[in-house]
């Protein structure tokens, strides 16, 4: 395989932009107030659980609004395995991705055979029986009061108890999981999705098991949100139902969309757009929320492909730079 | 379980389902005139239903006036919405996607916009004919709630009458069909997905007048009243109008047979279960007319 100058210099500047930016995410804490950690804590876990509905939605085209759901029984298994049976912490962040996985295989199966609004009704449906579940199964999720004194994670003795310290742990795992989905991407799953998107029926002559590839990453997704919700308990510590209603469906959703479904790290600029700005914006007074609003149309209308589709679309603009005027074009 | 109550319960669920099933059917009609899933569906009736109180208990102005100006802001602002969010994303070519989120920020914008000049508060609407009640053997109902029955039938006569009989309501269905043969006939494709969604803004609007004396009028109410009416156009179809009442009257009885029998707190498990298994059963409906697009 030949690699072109062009894409050799694109390569060259992809790694140093990484490699600038991990700096910048190393360096940031140190100089920023805690309530601005906190923000970005929350922009990494929502970077989690907002992976896996872009992924799913970009790759698969399925639109979930279920992640919510996950997130809540990722949340809900690490508090009841630690506080009430007493578990190990990463016992508890496995059982919940299990669970979630379990349940994203079971009612996958019947429901991802629907298709377009349908299947995102269904999985909003499938958000509100979760959160229905949640608030009645008082015995487990302590209902409207909510289960308190989750511990704090531990690793090798150093606690991750502040905004601060919990920073240096949610966003390894938000890259980690990047890197994951970009390397799944372009494996030979990752292809078989993309055969199986474009041109299914073409996919399925192919012998691309159709239906149970897609359970298999509505189930890697749902994984993905419980073990974001999983962390989120054990950063806050106390949680209620009210962190997993339908509302915390729709942000993951937008992340997705605002991120840019077909760009697997523009799910960060989503997160970050989705946690940030409503605080931001606060500073203007009451009329905040209306112009969270305004903005999201604005980013919709304005940017199809999302912050990762505008990058991604102005990079090749700079970096292929005067060559199809060079060569004519097709 | 005694008659009585499983007749107030029926009842209940009748007068919830109509509620569910006037916000499917602007739900509808917009997606059989345009093809777009309009989330703002409830905050219509969240507009609606706070003009209607503006103008006739803030102002103490005629009832009347409440009612029709909050119809009429309804249509307003479906016209609007088209305008300044529909418009923008077809031309950029949004995909099915783009007009869920662009609508769904509509609706935050509504809801937000409620929060700030209204508060936390909810207010309540005075109903056709006061709080007055009627006995159903021995079960209590409330003349509005009969009020909203016949409106809410009347008003799907009418809709069948306009899109079967009028060239407007024609001209609306053949843009939606097939946008390049009605342009080829000289019908403005733009123009009528305009008129799709006023005319949604219009039922949507209604829907807020009517069912405001019966549930709270709150900042939130829009989002769930969306999700509820998308249920009852699921059920009925998604295209046709008689469907979404007949759809939102199945699922409010579903529900209060559930609140009777299981449990308050699971009756919108029970009915998302449903839907989610007619969904998967009957994908056409409850109706089963695979294809007829146009209802």
């Amino acid at each position: 395989m030949t690699v072109s100058p062009d894409t050799q210099r694109a390569r060259a500047w992809t790694w140093a932009i990484t490699a600038a930016g991990l700096v910048v995410w190393a360096a940031l804490p140190w100089f920023l107030s805690r309530g601005t950690i906190d923000i970005l804590v929350f922009a990494g876990l929502y970077t989690i659980a907002g992976l896996g509905v872009s992924f799913l939605l970009g790759q698969c085209g399925i639109v979930s609004l279920a992640q919510s759901g996950f997130y809540g029984i990722g949340a809900y298994a690490a508090a009841y395995g630690t506080t009430a049976l007493g578990l190990p912490i990463p016992v508890g962040i496995i059982a919940g991705m299990v669970v979630s996985g379990a349940i994203a295989a079971a009612v996958g199966i019947p429901v991802l055979r629907l298709s377009g609004h349908f299947l995102a009704l269904a999985t909003l449906a499938l958000a509100i029986i979760a959160h229905v579940l949640f608030l009645e199964l008082e015995w487990l999720t302590g209902g409207t009061l909510g289960i308190g004194g989750i511990p704090r994670i531990a690793l090798f003795g150093f606690t991750f108890s502040t905004p601060f310290r919990f920073y240096y742990l949610v966003w390894p795992c938000a890259f980690a999981l990047i890197l994951f989905y970009t390397l799944l991407l372009n494996s030979r799953t990752g292809i078989a999705l993309r055969a199986m998107r474009d041109a299914p029926a073409a996919a399925a002559v192919a012998g691309i098991p159709i239906t149970s590839l897609k359970v298999r990453i509505f189930v890697l997704s749902a994984a993905v949100g419980s073990l974001a919700g999983s962390l989120f308990a054990h950063y806050v510590s106390f949680i209620s139902v009210d962190s997993f209603a339908i509302d915390r469906a729709i942000s993951f959703l937008l992340i997705a969309v605002l991120g840019g479904v077909r760009s697997i790290p523009g799910t960060i600029a989503g997160a970050l757009f989705v946690t940030a700005a409503p605080n931001y914006l606060s500073r203007l007074g009451d009329i905040h929320p209306i112009l969270f609003a305004v903005a999201l149309i604005v980013a919709v209308i304005f940017l199809p492909g999302g912050f990762g589709g505008f990058v991604s679309s102005t990079w090749r603009r700079l970096t292929a730079g005067p060559r199809p005027s060079a060569t004519g074009g097709p | 379980m005694t008659l009585t109550l499983l007749v107030q319960s029926v009842l209940a669920g009748l007068t919830n389902g109509f509620v569910y099933g006037l916000i499917g059917l602007g739900i509808a009609v917009v997606f059989r005139g345009a093809r777009i899933i309009n989330a703002m569906q409830g905050d219509l009736a969240l507009i609606g239903s706070v003009v209607a109180y503006l103008i006739a208990v803030s102002l103490g102005l005629p009832m009347i006036l409440g009612f029709l100006l909050g119809v009429v802001a309804g249509g307003v602002t479906g016209f609007l919405v088209d305008r300044l969010m529909i418009r923008p994303t077809a031309k950029r070519r949004g995909t099915e996607d783009s007009f869920l989120l662009v609508t769904l920020g509509g609706a935050f914008a509504v809801s937000a916009t409620v929060l700030l000049y209204f508060g936390r508060d909810s207010y309540v609407l005075p109903g056709i004919g006061g709080n007055a009640m009627v006995d159903v053997f021995d079960a209590a109902m409330r003349v509005h709630a009969i009020w909203l029955i016949v409106i809410s039938t009347g008003v799907v006569l009418a809709l069948r009458w306009f899109y079967a009989k009028t060239a407007i309501g024609q001209a609306m269905l053949a843009a939606s069909i097939d946008p390049e043969g009605a342009l080829t006939l000289g019908i403005n494709v733009g123009w009528m997905r305009t008129m799709t969604l006023a005319l949604g803004g219009l039922v949507g609007g209604l829907a807020g007048v009517l069912v405001a004396p019966l549930i709270n009028i709150q900042y939130e109410m829009g989002l769930l009243l969306t999700l509820k009416g998308f249920a009852a156009a699921i059920l009925g179809g998604l295209t046709s109008p008689f469907g979404a009442i007949f759809g939102g009257v199945i699922l409010g009885l579903v529900e209060a047979l559930a609140v009777v029998t299981i449990s308050s707190g699971y009756k919108d498990v029970v009915a998302m279960t449903l839907l989610i298994a007619i969904m998967i059963a009957m994908p056409q409906g409850l109706f089963g007319r695979r294809g007829r697009l146009g209802g």
